[in-house]
């Protein structure tokens, strides 16, 4: 068994937010709704300016906080490492929200669905055979895109970066592409500080 | 419970289908998932594509969200609210086809017997470009829009000039050192970004290529660049300019290349033309023998750069040497005093370019050994959408002439529109050992006509590229022009030139509420349909078929799109329509043969549209598929293209043997035949007509928004990035969850030491002169903008529509340019692009503006 990690490569991204709108697509977010954003740092005085494009998500974290705090038992850990939230058990109680150091989770609210994409009072076909998967009023966060790994499949944003910026494969693995970069490139983890484990890396 | 279903799309049951996108002018190659159910549910990159791959960038991801967009139009519709303005509810009506068609074919017959010039189209579907034909057939050559006027009008024709292609891109195969200059090749924006993007990024990172970035603002490309050059926006010629003097005196330049495959060492006469014989050959000085000989005399053993010699009793010299000449007033100290870029920064960036070019080293590619020059200057609409638009282009290009990298491996590339044919080639010999160049690849402009045919006076723009912006000149001043009719229709195809043509917007109002009737074939609302009489409503590109090889940059070969479901509403394919008006006008026979024209059917004579009958769109993308590579539907069905990488024999230097202009001697020839038909005619505008910008050399004149009155002390430059590249994508409310919730998109960004000296913070609402007009917005403070530049989204410049997701702005960025002859480039019909303006900070709070307003809103992600 595998365990799944990302790496992001700053010198690639360029901040287009691809990645961004393929998870929209593929995991049917309501408006407002993120499993992905790109951060965007900038620093320096004019003119040495530099500024730097941070994409973000779920980490998966070795030791996850959210896990940890969830009252229910709702958020699991897959054996494959993915942190996964079972909306069936999940109260909404939000501690997982709070206890994230990553800001990646979101309370899917009713309001987030029932106003539909174009808030035109009615779902779109696209959003009536996919937005279903959302019990309202419970989390929701990136899953590494967990069905299309099961299917033998990347991750949607990976596949879609038109700057090969996210590096998806496995951590047990030593000559895989994620511990490759990580080791060539010095891989650090976000917020190491936190020590939740994180198993998504960026190198510069 | 996750796991007991799947959830994510891409793994539901269902049918993946190749097509390719349509979210901006470019053709990335697609694959779609439709669902049993027939919902398009996933768009993917097509992993075959040489181009793209498996990737899209965010629009090409949002794809989805526009074919299933409610605000589409579902019928065809007429209005019934008779007054017209923005945000003004056309109340629209939906009527049957019949009557539709009725009606638009009534009203065109009325336009037609009356004068068919009084049709103004704006068509501006690149993937369907012969589209433009069908006005074209009716009788009339205006453009009411600027199709890519904006953003290229010197550009394009310029490449077609030196390498007579429509593009350009930096060879990223070998590409060392990329000097970027108001350019997002490669970046955010122009030339298929989910395809140069990639090269690019793998260039950098695994090669080490090295970018440079000049620009006003600190782009996508400036934040990958190693090196961000701020530049006082409009100055970037005088950069170039700077450059070349350095190459030039320090004697860092490719000698070989401008000898041999260039007309610099050809000898120019006091006039500016070259020394000819009799016969119209031309003269070169042999060194060697001291004396004057003809270009192609096999004796020349060496020709002259440089010097001053008579031939023939007149004294002339090299265009080489002429260059140099005009390069002493170019000195990095003069060129760092208006672009604000330090005289040592020029000198270095020179020769850092000359370095990497590694001049004189050569690459064996395919056995043919080919100069490897891996340094390379690109630039866009940021650099040359400027008044001395062809100047500036001219400046560009000699910069990496005098590196000897035109073509080359590593170089400038030029890059072709559409080679219609897999073995078609783009290069054919002139005259005097040059090559004869195609400088419009979608057809010359109208022939010059006094009073002028078209209200845009595109006829007195030989090098011209569908200037948009005069129709704003010519029909508020039509006396001065002496325009003999009054334009009464309109057509528009996806088009929105109140949105993105320059000028005074209560002009464009008043101009489109003067017309008699106004039709749309579009998909959804805009500021411009909003003024429609009656809406076509077409299909989107998943439900449409199409053939298509399309600007791409290090690929070639045609995209098969294909409906991926049935039409959601009752609409049509643009051919249908198309072929429907032409035969109720009949005009049938006469569209189809300008169209097997522009296919290059006759290429194929067996491929020819038979002209007495109306074809759809299905067959039209067959028969291109045909003429591509002889292969049939089916096998473009299971591939979904045929996009190669670019073959190196048309790719790099296709015109071996022939010379490329250096000195361009044409604009002499343009400027003077038109000179002595403005006299012939005596139209009254020649004397104010700006002469000056044809050169067959840049000079360092200072544009005029460079001198306008001083208390206009900042400059507004506009910009996109990726998510809102080439049309309009707002109003997607996946592109609007990003974008909307971006300073850089909603807000006007100022630097922020200027911001503080004025007392300005964040948030702030200020309001924006220029001389022609102004805008409101909140503003932020950035380090990352040059201290007397003011940064305009795109995404702030909508106007309220009845698309609903389109939030407005404070007004449009156009409204601060002027769409006049002064800041007009006289030879290409490049528009000005930047706007001189003050800033005044407003009493208003951000409670107080607009509801739905870009601006209104905070939250950022």
């Amino acid at each position: 068994m595998a365990t799944w990690a990302m790496v992001f490569d700053l010198r690639r991204c360029i901040g287009c937010n691809a990645c961004t709108i393929a998870c929209k697509q593929e995991n049917n977010l309501p408006t407002g709704v993120f499993f992905t954003k790109t951060l965007t740092e900038e620093g320096g005085e004019y003119p040495d300016v530099k500024r730097v494009y941070v994409p973000t998500l779920c980490n998966h974290c070795e030791s996850p906080p959210c896990e940890w705090v969830c009252p229910t038992g709702a958020t699991y850990v897959r054996t494959d490492g993915i942190v996964m939230v079972d909306e069936d058990k999940c109260i909404g109680c939000g501690s997982c929200i709070v206890a994230c150091p990553y800001d990646a989770r979101t309370r899917v609210e009713r309001e987030h669905i029932r106003a539909g994409l174009f808030m035109h009072g009615e779902l779109t076909a696209f959003e009536q055979q996919g937005v279903s998967r959302f019990v309202p009023g419970t989390v929701a966060k990136c899953t590494f895109c967990h069905d299309r790994i099961d299917a033998g499949m990347q991750p949607a944003c990976v596949v879609t970066c038109p700057t090969d910026a996210r590096i998806f494969g496995d951590l047990d693995d030593s000559e895989s592409g994620v511990r490759r970069l990580i080791r060539e490139r010095g891989g650090r983890a976000p917020l190491a500080e936190k020590n939740t484990g994180p198993r998504v890396f960026y190198v510069d | 419970m996750i796991g007991k279903r799947p959830v994510q799309n891409s793994v539901k049951a269902g049918k993946w289908l190749n097509t390719s996108c349509k979210m901006c002018l470019f053709t990335c190659n697609m694959r779609a998932l439709v669902s049993d159910e027939g919902v398009v549910i996933k768009v993917e990159g097509n992993p075959t594509s040489a181009a793209n791959g498996p990737h899209l960038c965010p629009k090409g991801n949002a794809a989805i969200t526009r074919h299933y967009d409610p605000n589409r139009f579902k019928t065809p519709v007429k209005r019934s609210n008779p007054e017209k303005g923005p945000g003004v509810d056309p109340k629209w009506v939906p009527i049957s086809w019949e009557e539709a068609y009725d009606i638009v074919a009534r009203e065109l017959k009325k336009t037609r017997d009356d004068d068919p010039r009084k049709l103004l189209p704006a068509i501006g579907n690149f993937h369907k470009g012969w589209l433009r034909l069908w006005p074209a057939v009716f009788g009339t050559k205006n453009v009411l829009s600027s199709i890519s006027n904006y953003c290229g009008g010197g550009y394009h024709s310029m490449n077609g000039m030196i390498h007579s292609t429509f593009s350009v891109a930096n060879d990223v195969n070998y590409c060392n050192y990329w000097l970027t200059n108001g350019s997002g090749d490669g970046f955010s924006s122009h030339m298929q970004v989910a395809a140069q993007a990639g090269v690019v990024a793998d260039a950098r990172v695994k090669r080490g290529m090295k970018v440079v970035c000049v620009e006003p603002r600190l782009s996508v490309a400036g934040a990958k660049a190693e090196e961000w050059i701020p530049i006082r926006p409009a100055t970037d010629r005088l950069f170039a300019l700077g450059l070349c003097h350095v190459l030039v005196n320090e004697k860092l330049y490719d000698t070989k290349f401008l000898k041999r495959d260039t007309n610099a060492p050809y000898l120019v006469g006091p006039d500016g033309y070259f020394v000819r014989n009799a016969e119209g050959e031309v003269y070169v000085w042999d060194t060697v023998e001291g004396k004057a000989k003809l270009w192609n005399d096999p004796s020349v053993k060496d020709c002259a750069l440089e010097g001053s010699y008579e031939v023939q009793g007149v004294s002339c010299k090299p265009g080489f040497q002429l260059l140099r000449d005009i390069l002493q007033d170019c000195t990095p100290e003069r060129m760092a005093e208006i672009t604000t870029v330090p005289a040592g920064t020029i000198g270095r960036v020179a020769r850092e370019m000359a370095k990497a070019a590694q001049i004189g080293s050569t690459v064996e590619i395919d056995g043919r050994t080919l100069p490897l020059r891996p340094a390379a200057y690109i630039y866009y609409r940021g650099s040359q959408a400027h008044k001395y638009s062809t100047m500036a282009n001219h400046a560009f290009k000699l910069v990496n002439m005098l590196l000897g990298n035109i073509d080359a491996p590593g170089g400038h590339v030029g890059a072709t529109l559409d080679d219609k044919s897999v073995d078609r080639g783009h290069i054919k010999p002139g005259a005097n050992g040059m090559i004869d160049v195609v400088t419009h690849p979608h057809g010359p402009p109208p022939p010059f006509s006094y009073p002028p045919n078209e209200t845009n006076i595109a006829g007195y723009f030989p090098f011209g590229w569908i200037p948009g912006h005069l129709n704003h000149e010519v029909l508020s001043n039509p006396d001065k022009y002496n325009l003999d009719y009054r334009p009464d229709t309109v057509l528009i195809c996806h088009a929105n030139p109140l949105w993105n043509v320059t000028g005074n917007r209560e002009t464009w109002y008043r101009i489109l509420r003067g017309m008699r009737f106004i039709f749309a074939v579009d998909i959804i609302p805009n500021e411009t349909n909003d003024f429609a009489d009656v809406i076509l409503p077409c299909h989107d590109f998943l439900e449409s078929w199409n053939m298509l090889m399309n600007d791409a940059g290090h690929t070639e070969g045609v995209s098969l799109r294909q409906p991926l479901t049935g039409p959601l509403y009752d609409t049509r394919s643009e051919e249908e329509i198309f072929y429907e008006l032409a035969e109720r006008l009949g005009f049938l026979e006469q569209y189809n043969d300008a169209l097997n024209h522009a296919f290059g059917f006759h290429m194929k004579p067996e491929l020819l549209l038979d002209n007495r009958l109306k074809h759809t769109d299905r067959e039209i993308a067959r028969r291109k598929g045909l003429l591509w590579n002889g292969q049939d539907l089916d096998w473009y069905i299971e591939r979904g293209h045929a996009v190669t990488p670019r073959r190196p024999d048309k790719w790099y230097r296709p015109w071996e043997g022939l010379r490329l202009r250096f000195y361009i001697e044409d604009f002499l020839r343009m400027r003077d035949e038109l000179k002595a038909r403005m006299e012939a005619a005596n139209v009254p505008i020649r004397h104010e007509w700006g002469w000056e910008c044809y050169q067959p050399l840049p000079l360092p004149l200072l544009d005029p928004v460079l001198q306008e009155p001083p208390e206009y002390d900042l400059y507004a430059i506009s910009f996109k990035e990726v998510q809102i590249n080439f049309g309009e994508t707002l109003g997607n409310p996946w592109i609007d969850d990003i974008v909307y919730r971006d300073p850089v998109h909603t807000t006007i960004l100022m630097n922020a030491r200027t911001g503080v000296a004025r007392g300005l913070g964040n948030g702030d609402i200020v309001q924006l002169d220029s001389p022609y007009g102004h805008i409101f917005g909140r503003i932020s403070l950035s380090q990352g903008v040059h201290p007397e530049t003011v940064a305009v989204s795109n995404s702030l410049s909508r106007i309220a529509t009845q698309h609903k997701g389109v939030r407005p702005g404070g007004g449009n960025f156009n409204e601060l340019l002027p769409a006049d002859l002064r800041n007009t480039d006289a030879c290409s019909s490049q528009l000005e692009s930047v706007a001189r303006v003050k800033i005044t900070k407003l009493a208003m709070r951000a409670s107080e503006l607009p509801a739905g307003s870009v601006f209104a809103t905070g939250r950022v992600h």
